[in-house]
C-alpha cells in the first residue's frame, strides 16, 4: 500500500513520465496537422488530380502568383479586413473604456449586445444583414461587407480591450486628473498606452475573422466584389481547384508568421510589465 | 468609402426613423403587425451606381470563361472586364434580387429563362440600330420561344443535355436515362446530376416519355418520385463540380452539358458523351443586358465583338462550346466541325426538346419539388 | 483662468460630452446593424412567401408551419443530431488533450502546446475544409494510403460521417481552450493531496478534477454545440444531397434556386431561439471561461 501510494505521488509531482494521455495528444496533434500537412504536400506534386505522387513541381505556386483573380480576391479581402478592422479599433475601444467609466441605464444590454455577433451563428447575422439592406434598399457594394465585419470586429476588439481594463489600476488615471490632466488628455497619455498591447492583439483575431469569414461577405458583397474566401468557396464548387494547395501553403505561412509575431509582442510587453 | 451608402434613402426615412423607433421601444413586434406594410426593397433600374465607365462586369456560367478573350476584348476596347459566375439560373435570379445586380451589364440566361426575367421587369430592350451582326445568327436563333427577332438577347452558345461517363469504369455505355436507376447501386455517390430544377427534373420526365415542359400535375408527381429513388444514390446536385472528380476516377457518370464535355473528351480519351434515349433537353444561352445595367455602351460592345463571325469562331474553338453563328462555323477546324457532341445528328436532334418558360403554377410545382428533392 | 467660469463650464460641457461620444458611435453601429437586422427578421418571418420588392405586411406564422412539415423538420432534426454528435466527438477527443496540457505536461512548454494545439485555426477555414475533401474523397489521400497497405477502402464522402470529421475537426480546437483554461484553474496540489492520502486516480479524477472542470466542460459543450449548428461551409462542402442542414437551408432560401425570405427568415429566427436558449443553459450553468473565447 505505502509503495503504490508512493508511486502516484511521484507521477504527479515529478517529472512526467509519458501517460497515455500525452501520446493521444501527440496523436491529436497529428489530426490537427493532417490537413494542413496534405495541402502543404500536394502544392508540389505535379498531377492536379492523382492522390499519387507523380513528381515534384513549383507550378502551381508559379500560376498561383499569376492568378489576376486571386490576386484581387486578396486585395478586396485585406480592404475588407483593414477598414473593418480601423473602424472597430477606434470605435470599439473608445466603447469598450465608456464602457468600464460609466454606469448608467441599460449598461447590461448594452454590453451583452456587443458580444452577440460571437454566438449568434454567423449564417443568421448575415441573412438579417442582407434583409436590413434590402429594407433599406442600400446598394451591396464592397462598403457593406466592411459595415457588416464592423458589428464582429467591435466584439473582438472590446472583449480584449476590456479584460484588460479590469487589470489595470484605476488610481493611475485619477491621480493624473488630479494633477490638471483633463479626461480627454489622461485617457490618451495615461489610459491608451496601457491598452495598446490588448487593442492590438483584439485587432489582430478580428483581422484572421475577417479574413476567414465566407458567409457574411457573400450575402452582403456587391455584385463582382469577390473576398478571398468567396473566390475559394467558388472555386471548391466549381473544381477549379489546382491553385488552392499553393494558395494555402502562402496563408498558412504568412498567418503562422502573423500568430508566433503576436505571440512575441505579447511576452515581450508582459515581460516589461513584470519588470516594471 | 462612401459615407452616404450608410444612409437610408430620403424616401424610406420616415419608415426608418418609424422602425427605429419601435425597436428602440422594446420590440415594436406588435406595432409592426398593426401597423401598415413597408417594401421590403429591390434593384430599383435605372439606380446611380459607382462603376466605373472602363469596367464591364458579366455574370455568366463556369464555362464561358475565357481569359483570352478578356484580353482580347480589352485590347480592342480598352474595357476591362469583369467576370462573375453563377451555376443555375434561378440563383442568377435571386442573386439580382437580392440586390446584387447593379454592377451587371451583360447577363447569360437560358433562353427558357429570358421569359421571367422579362415579366420581373430586370431586362432592357436591345436597340437593334446599336447591335450589328445579327444576320450571321442561325435562323432559329432569330425567332425563339419568348424573345422573337432577338428584342432582348442575342444567343451565345447552344447545346444539348446528357450524361458524361467513364468508358472504362462503364464499358457497356449508357444509353438512356433509365440506365441510372436500374445500376442505382453499382452507381451509389458515383453520379452526379445538374444543381438545375428544369433540367433534372426534366431528365426524369423525359425517361417517363413526356415532354420537358410538362405542366400535368401527376406526371411532375411521377417524376418527382422516380427522382427520390435515385437521391440516395447520387453523390451530389452540381453544375459545375464534377469535371476533375470525373477524369480522377471518383465519379462515373455525371449529367452535363454537351459544352463541357467537348472539352473533357478531348482531354480524356476514357469519357464518352451520350444524349440519353428517349430525350434529352436542347438549350441555349443568351446574353442580355438588365435594365439596371451601369455600362450599357459596354455592354453593346461586348455584344457586338461576339457577333464578329471570327470572334465567335475562336471563342467556340477555345471553350469548345458550340455556336450559333452560321457564319463562324466554316471558321471552324474541320474536326469541330464534324464533332458530333458539338453539332448532333439529325436523329439525336429529333429527340432534343427545347425548354420553353412555364406557367405561375407549374413554376410553383418545379419549385416545390425541386425544393423537397434538395433538402 | 483655470478657475473661470467659461473654462469650467466648457470642461463640464465636454465631460458630460464624453460618454456620449465614446458608447453612441458603436451603439449606433450595432443598433443599426445588428439589432434593427434581427428584429427585421422576426417580422418578415411573419409574412408568407415573400420575396424583395414584396410589400411587408406581417400577417401569419405560416412560415414557422412550414418549418414542422416533416421535409424542414428532418433537416433540423439531423443539424441538432449532428451538432449533437459533433460536441460529443470534441469532448471525447479534446479532454484528455486539454488535461495533459493543463496538469501534466511541463508547466514551460504549456502555452507553446496551446498554441500550437489552436494554431490551424488561424488559416482559412475554407482551405482546411478543402483539404478533408482531398482527403476523404474516393480516390483520395485516405483511399490511396489504404490501398497501398491492402486495406479496404472507406467510403464516407458526400455523406454525414464526412461532416462530422470536418466539424469535429473546426472545433476542436475551442473545445481543448476552454477545457485547458478550466482545467488550469485546478490546484495540482489538490491532486496530489487526494493521491497521498490514499485516493485511487480513477477516484481522483472522477471526485475532484471532473467537478472542478465541470464549469468549463459545460461551457465547451454549449459553445461547441452552437457553433456547430450554425456551421455552413462543412456540411455544405463535404456533404452530398441527403445531409441537408438548418444552415444550408437558410442560405438556400435566400440565394438558391427557389428563394422564400419569409420561410428562411422563420428559420433564421428558430435558430437565433435555439441558440438564446443555450445561452441562458451557458450564463446558467457555464462559468466566464466561455467569455474567453
Amino acid at each position: 500500500m505505502v509503495i503504490s501510494k508512493a508511486n502516484l505521488s511521484l507521477r504527479l509531482k515529478g517529472i512526467p513520465q509519458p501517460v497515455w494521455q500525452a501520446w493521444w495528444t501527440v496523436l491529436m496533434f497529428g489530426f490537427m496537422y493532417l490537413p494542413i500537412a496534405v495541402l502543404a504536400f500536394y502544392s508540389f506534386n505535379e498531377s492536379a488530380i492523382s492522390a499519387k505522387w507523380t513528381g515534384f513541381s513549383f507550378k502551381w505556386y508559379s500560376r498561383f502568383f499569376h492568378d489576376e483573380r486571386i490576386l484581387q480576391a486578396l486585395s478586396d479581402s485585406l480592404q475588407v479586413a483593414l477598414g473593418s478592422v480601423t473602424i472597430a479599433a477606434f470605435f470599439g475601444t473608445l466603447m469598450a473604456v465608456g464602457l468600464a467609466r460609466y454606469r448608467f441605464w441599460g449598461r447590461d444590454i448594452y454590453q451583452n449586445v456587443v458580444y452577440l455577433p460571437l454566438i449568434i451563428p454567423d449564417i443568421s447575422i448575415a441573412v438579417a444583414t442582407l434583409v436590413f439592406l434590402a429594407a433599406m434598399t442600400v446598394p451591396l457594394s464592397l462598403g457593406t461587407i466592411v459595415a457588416s465585419h464592423v458589428v464582429f470586429c467591435l466584439a473582438y476588439v472590446s472583449l480584449a480591450v476590456s479584460t484588460r481594463i479590469n487589470s489595470l489600476d484605476s488610481h493611475l488615471e485619477e491621480a493624473a486628473q488630479d494633477l490638471g490632466a483633463t479626461p480627454f488628455e489622461s485617457f490618451r497619455l495615461v489610459l491608451l498606452p496601457q491598452l495598446y498591447p490588448a487593442i492590438i492583439s483584439g485587432c489582430l483575431l478580428a483581422f484572421v475573422c475577417s479574413m476567414d469569414d465566407f458567409l457574411i461577405a457573400s450575402f452582403t458583397a456587391g455584385g463582382g466584389i469577390n473576398t478571398l474566401p468567396m473566390e475559394i468557396y467558388s472555386r471548391i464548387r466549381t473544381n477549379l481547384t489546382p491553385d488552392l494547395n499553393a494558395l494555402s501553403v502562402v496563408l498558412i505561412v504568412t498567418s503562422s508568421l502573423g500568430v508566433l509575431l503576436a505571440e512575441f509582442i505579447r511576452r515581450q510587453s508582459q515581460a516589461k510589465r513584470s519588470r516594471v | 468609402m462612401d459615407p452616404e451608402l450608410f444612409l437610408p434613402k430620403p424616401r424610406s426615412r420616415r419608415q426608418f426613423l418609424k422602425m427605429a423607433a419601435s425597436g428602440a421601444f422594446g420590440l415594436g413586434l406588435s406595432q409592426m403587425l398593426s401597423g401598415c406594410g413597408w417594401q421590403l426593397g429591390n434593384v430599383r433600374s435605372g439606380q446611380s451606381n459607382t462603376s466605373s465607365p472602363n469596367e464591364l462586369f458579366l455574370y455568366t456560367w463556369a464555362q464561358y470563361v475565357d481569359e483570352e478573350l478578356l484580353k482580347d476584348f480589352r485590347r480592342v476596347t480598352g474595357l476591362r472586364t469583369i467576370r462573375e459566375l453563377f451555376d443555375s439560373n434561378e440563383k442568377m435570379m435571386a442573386a439580382l434580387q437580392a440586390g446584387k445586380g447593379q454592377t451587371f451589364s451583360v447577363l447569360y440566361p437560358s433562353e427558357y429563362f429570358i421569359p421571367k426575367l422579362i415579366k420581373a421587369n430586370l431586362l432592357a430592350e436591345l436597340d437593334h440600330d446599336r447591335v450589328q451582326g445579327l444576320d450571321n445568327l442561325m435562323p432559329q436563333f432569330r425567332r425563339s420561344a419568348g424573345d422573337w427577332d432577338n428584342h432582348y438577347g442575342v444567343p451565345f452558345a447552344w447545346g444539348t443535355t446528357g450524361l458524361i461517363y467513364n468508358q472504362e469504369k462503364i464499358p457497356e455505355g449508357i444509353e438512356d436515362w433509365d440506365y441510372l436507376w436500374k445500376n442505382k447501386e453499382k452507381l451509389t455517390r458515383k453520379m452526379t446530376l445538374l444543381d438545375d430544377s428544369r433540367e433534372v427534373l426534366g431528365c426524369a420526365l423525359k425517361s417517363l416519355n413526356y415532354s420537358l415542359n410538362e405542366v400535368n400535375t401527376d406526371r411532375l408527381k411521377k417524376a418527382y418520385e422516380k427522382l427520390t429513388i435515385l437521391k440516395p444514390h447520387i453523390a451530389s446536385f452540381t453544375t459545375d463540380g464534377w469535371r476533375t472528380q470525373l477524369a480522377s476516377g471518383d465519379l462515373w457518370v455525371a449529367m452535363g452539358y454537351s459544352s463541357d464535355a467537348i472539352g473533357l473528351l478531348k482531354e480524356n480519351p476514357k469519357l464518352r458523351y451520350v444524349v440519353p434515349k428517349p430525350g434529352a433537353s436542347r438549350w441555349s444561352d443568351w446574353m442580355v443586358i438588365p435594365k439596371a445595367a451601369p455600362n450599357p455602351n459596354a455592354a453593346y460592345q461586348w455584344i457586338n465583338y461576339l457577333l464578329k463571325p471570327d470572334i465567335a469562331a475562336s471563342v467556340a474553338q477555345r471553350l469548345a462550346v458550340t455556336t450559333p453563328n452560321a457564319s463562324a462555323i466554316p471558321l471552324l477546324p474541320q474536326e469541330l466541325q464534324h464533332n458530333t457532341v458539338s453539332y448532333p445528328t439529325v436523329e439525336v436532334m429529333a429527340r432534343c426538346e427545347s425548354m420553353t418558360a412555364l406557367t405561375d403554377e407549374a413554376e410553383k410545382l418545379y419549385d416545390k419539388y425541386w425544393t423537397q428533392l434538395t433538402s | 483662468m483655470a478657475s473661470s467660469p467659461f473654462s469650467n463650464s466648457s470642461k463640464s460641457w465636454s465631460q458630460r460630452l464624453e460618454p456620449f461620444l465614446m458608447l453612441v458611435p458603436a451603439g449606433l453601429w450595432l443598433f443599426l446593424l445588428l439589432i434593427l437586422p434581427t428584429l427585421l427578421i422576426f417580422e418578415l418571418s411573419l409574412v408568407p412567401g415573400i420575396k424583395p420588392g414584396d410589400l411587408v405586411n406581417p400577417s401569419s406564422l405560416v412560415n414557422y408551419f412550414k418549418i414542422f412539415e416533416p421535409s424542414v423538420l428532418w433537416v433540423i432534426l439531423r443539424s441538432i443530431g449532428l451538432s449533437i454528435a459533433t460536441t460529443l466527438f470534441c469532448l471525447i477527443l479534446g479532454f484528455p488533450v486539454a488535461y495533459w496540457i493543463a496538469l501534466l505536461a511541463p508547466k514551460r512548454w504549456q502555452n507553446l502546446l496551446l498554441l500550437g494545439f489552436v494554431l490551424p485555426l488561424w488559416t482559412s477555414s475554407l482551405l482546411r475544409t478543402y483539404a478533408w475533401i482531398s482527403i476523404l474523397r474516393p480516390t483520395g489521400v485516405l483511399n490511396t494510403l489504404l490501398m497501398i497497405l491492402h486495406l479496404p477502402t472507406v467510403d464516407v464522402m458526400n455523406q454525414l460521417p464526412a461532416v462530422l470529421v470536418g466539424m469535429t475537426y473546426s472545433l476542436l480546437p475551442y473545445m481543448v481552450l476552454i477545457l485547458y483554461s478550466s482545467l488550469e484553474k485546478i490546484d495540482r496540489r489538490l491532486l496530489e493531496a487526494a493521491a497521498d492520502l490514499g485516493a485511487p486516480p480513477k477516484d481522483v479524477f472522477v471526485n475532484i478534477t471532473v467537478p472542478q472542470a465541470l464549469p468549463g466542460i459545460a461551457a465547451g459543450v454549449l459553445l461547441v454545440f452552437i457553433n456547430a449548428i450554425g456551421d455552413f461551409v462543412n456540411p455544405e462542402l463535404l456533404g452530398g444531397p441527403s445531409s441537408m442542414t438548418a444552415a444550408r437551408l437558410l442560405y438556400s432560401r435566400f440565394l438558391g434556386a427557389s428563394p422564400d425570405w419569409g420561410m428562411g427568415s422563420a428559420l433564421s429566427a428558430l435558430l437565433i431561439m435555439l441558440v438564446t436558449l443555450v445561452i441562458v443553459c451557458l450564463i446558467k450553468y457555464g462559468d466566464k471561461n466561455a467569455r474567453a473565447i
